[in-house]
């Protein structure tokens, strides 16, 4: 499903190489759920960026779903994008102007999809996540819990085979936190793999696999749900 | 996508009224000042001959003595004119003036009217094209033979004979009884290319008279009269042999050959008025020209006007500058919506496109409104500056001139804030949010 093979980011300067990703290599087969931990600044949030392809990377070679992402042009990463993946941000990002069904419409508008699908889609997303009734709704209208329900139902409407999450939990207290991550474990079930950014040790327990990324590199653990994490990769990296 | 781009942009518009208000404003006021001067321009440079304009020609002759006048004049003496009708190479020709008088009816309720009076002979009319409502013009045989036959124009007609067929009633010009044998279907061409010398955007006469009348009637000229010697033309008859130029002089030619044909008999004609002591210039020649090109020897469009529509078009890109500024704000705090709009599946062309749409909204509203402000402008000018109605009055074209060049004008201005947007890393944005 994604397949990262000595990804290497550079961000340069005129005095400074600062290495955000050295030598990354990571597998992910269709159907997991993997959630990424480390400390700030470790390279996951850049991890996510050119996993999601809203950045380059200076050398390696990714494929996605079996196409090689290398030297793709906007145009075919945006549809890539579009059609495969499906974002979820601590921050919600719903566009405030538009009520919940535009939101949740934006992508499939992109896609090209005639109105009587995009109005199924919709109904049908906001309904998966409990809020059918309240399409109309301006994202100022709603809790934070809920409208990262509607961020979610954005990221299902184009029914993408990839959700990448960047903690989604973050902004929310533990109920709605709960909730959230209930959600996400049913999409999963349903079989969409899922790549979670998570500073909660609590959540990234209830993902299938646990990755540890540190100084731009990934510690591959194997999470069993009771038992102890196994470990799994060469990099000997502790995970709390 | 481009309806789902319009109602965006009229979201965004609502959110900043205030903003969108201000660039509105800035290109509706380049776009007002360039209409305006745009409009002046285009009024002052239309060909009113049209398809006829290579058709037509203007007679010069360099009939003035040495250490004179360096050029042609645009008009010729009197005998010249008389003179030159008697070539056989136009398919039609008139020399004519304007005169004037007073004009009354056999109705006594009807006070005297003062009118331009045109002089002319009766080629004139199918020389111009003009248009008849009744009747004709007189017949050719009086352009030798004096009668008393007028042709006035619909306007005229109005106030003389309540708009009614007025062909065989009678009208008289200065006490004159004249027969109405035509009636002008309101003709007046702008600029008025047949007489240049008389206000180049004044209205045609409402009055014309055969030409064979001048001596008898000895009519005044009511235009420029220019002399390059002293002469005594207290007196119409002695003006008709002076070597004043009072008249102006029109041909019609089939093609090119009848012009050398033309111009070559003209040179015969100076040649042979050489023999008692006239054209003695070595200069002496003929100038024949056609409208296009009369229009630009007479300066109908004046150097100014031009400058103005340059002075115009910069003042325009300072509001264009100004809008911007406005925009490149405008978009960049909207940069966090574009970056999720683009992490869910918008290309940078689409993210492109939708900024560009907003552009070319707010554009066609400057373009609307500027129109508003050149009408008030152009009334304002005849109101103030008392200029001809021909050249402030709005021209049709230009409700498609103004938002056409404001949209654009808009674009252009737009293509960098659009362009900066897009091509911010989305990323930057998702996480900051």
């Amino acid at each position: 499903m994604l397949s990262m093979k000595n990804i290497n980011k550079v961000f340069k300067t005129d005095l400074v190489e600062t290495h955000a990703l050295r030598d990354f290599n990571l597998e992910v087969k269709e159907g997991e759920f993997v959630a990424v931990t480390g400390p700030s600044g470790s390279g996951k949030t850049t991890f996510l960026n050119i996993a999601g392809l809203l950045e380059g990377f200076t050398n390696g070679d990714y494929f996605l779903d079996g196409v090689n992402i290398s030297n793709l042009s906007d145009n075919k990463s945006a549809a890539i994008r579009n059609e495969k993946i499906g974002f979820i941000f601590q921050g919600f990002n719903l566009i405030p102007d538009l009520n919940l069904a535009e939101n949740v419409e934006v992508p499939l508008r992109y896609r090209g999809f005639s109105r009587s699908e995009r109005d199924k889609r919709v109904k049908q997303a906001l309904e998966q996540v409990g809020l059918g009734a309240r399409m109309k709704h301006l994202p100022a209208q709603l809790s934070g819990g809920q409208q990262q329900r509607v961020a979610i139902a954005r990221a299902l409407a184009g029914e993408p085979r990839f959700l990448l999450a960047d903690e989604p939990t973050g902004n929310l207290d533990s109920m709605m936190a709960r909730q959230v991550m209930e959600l996400l474990e049913d999409i999963n079930k349903a079989g969409t793999t899922i790549i979670m950014v998570t500073h909660d040790p609590e959540l990234a327990r209830r993902a299938q696999r646990n990755i540890q990324i540190v100084d731009g590199q990934v510690c591959d653990f194997t999470m069993y749900q009771g038992g102890q994490p196994q470990l799994v990769s060469d990099n000997v990296q502790a995970v709390s | 996508m481009f309806f789902y781009y319009l109602d965006l942009a009229c979201r965004s518009i609502k959110k900043t009224p205030f903003l969108s208000v201000l660039m509105v404003l800035a290109i509706s006021i380049g776009i007002g000042i360039t209409i305006t001067t745009l409009n002046i321009y285009k009024m002052a440079s239309v060909n009113p001959a049209g398809e006829r304009s290579d058709k037509l020609f203007a007679v010069q002759l360099w009939s003035q003595g040495e250490d004179s006048w360096d050029e042609f004049n645009p008009q010729i003496t009197y005998q010249d004119s008389f003179n030159l009708r008697r070539g056989d190479i136009p398919v039609r020709q008139t020399p004519m003036f304007r005169t004037g008088g007073a004009i009354q009816t056999d109705n006594p309720d009807l006070a005297p009217i003062l009118e331009g009076v045109r002089v002319t002979d009766s080629d004139f009319f199918s020389l111009f094209s003009v248009p008849f409502l009744y009747g004709q013009a007189w017949d050719k045989s009086v352009d030798q033979q004096a009668k008393y036959e007028v042709v006035i124009n619909a306007d005229l007609n109005q106030q003389l004979f309540g708009g009614e067929n007025s062909v065989g009633r009678t009208l008289y010009i200065n006490r004159k009884p004249y027969k109405v044998v035509g009636v002008v279907d309101h003709w007046s061409p702008k600029p008025k290319y047949y007489d240049v010398n008389n206000g180049a955007f004044n209205d045609s006469e409402q009055v014309f008279v055969p030409f064979s009348l001048t001596p008898i009637e000895e009519y005044q000229s009511w235009g420029n009269n220019q002399g390059w010697k002293h002469e005594d033309t207290r007196t119409v008859a002695a003006k008709i042999v002076s070597e004043q130029h009072w008249l102006q002089y029109w041909v019609e030619l089939k093609d090119q050959h009848d012009v050398e044909l033309y111009t070559a008999w003209v040179r015969s004609y100076i040649e042979q008025q050489q023999a008692p002591g006239r054209f003695n210039s070595p200069n002496a020649d003929v100038q024949i020209m056609d409208v296009a090109d009369w229009l630009i020897e007479n300066q109908v469009v004046a150097e100014d006007n031009k400058v103005l529509v340059g002075l115009s078009a910069l003042f325009l890109v300072v509001c264009l500058v100004n809008m911007l500024g406005l925009l490149l704000a405008k978009f960049l705090k909207r940069a966090p919506e574009v970056g999720v709009r683009r992490a869910i599946g918008a290309s940078r062309a689409q993210i492109f496109s939708q900024h560009m749409v907003e552009v070319g909204l707010i554009g066609f509203c400057g373009g609307i409104i500027g129109l508003l402000w050149a009408w008030g402008a152009l009334s304002l000018l005849a109101a103030k500056f008392e200029l001809e109605q021909a050249l402030t009055s709005l021209d049709m074209s230009m409700w498609l001139v103004a938002p056409t060049i404001a949209i654009s004008a808009a674009l252009v201005a737009g293509i960098y804030p659009a362009w900066r947007v897009c091509s911010t890393n989305p990323s930057i944005y998702l996480k900051s949010q």
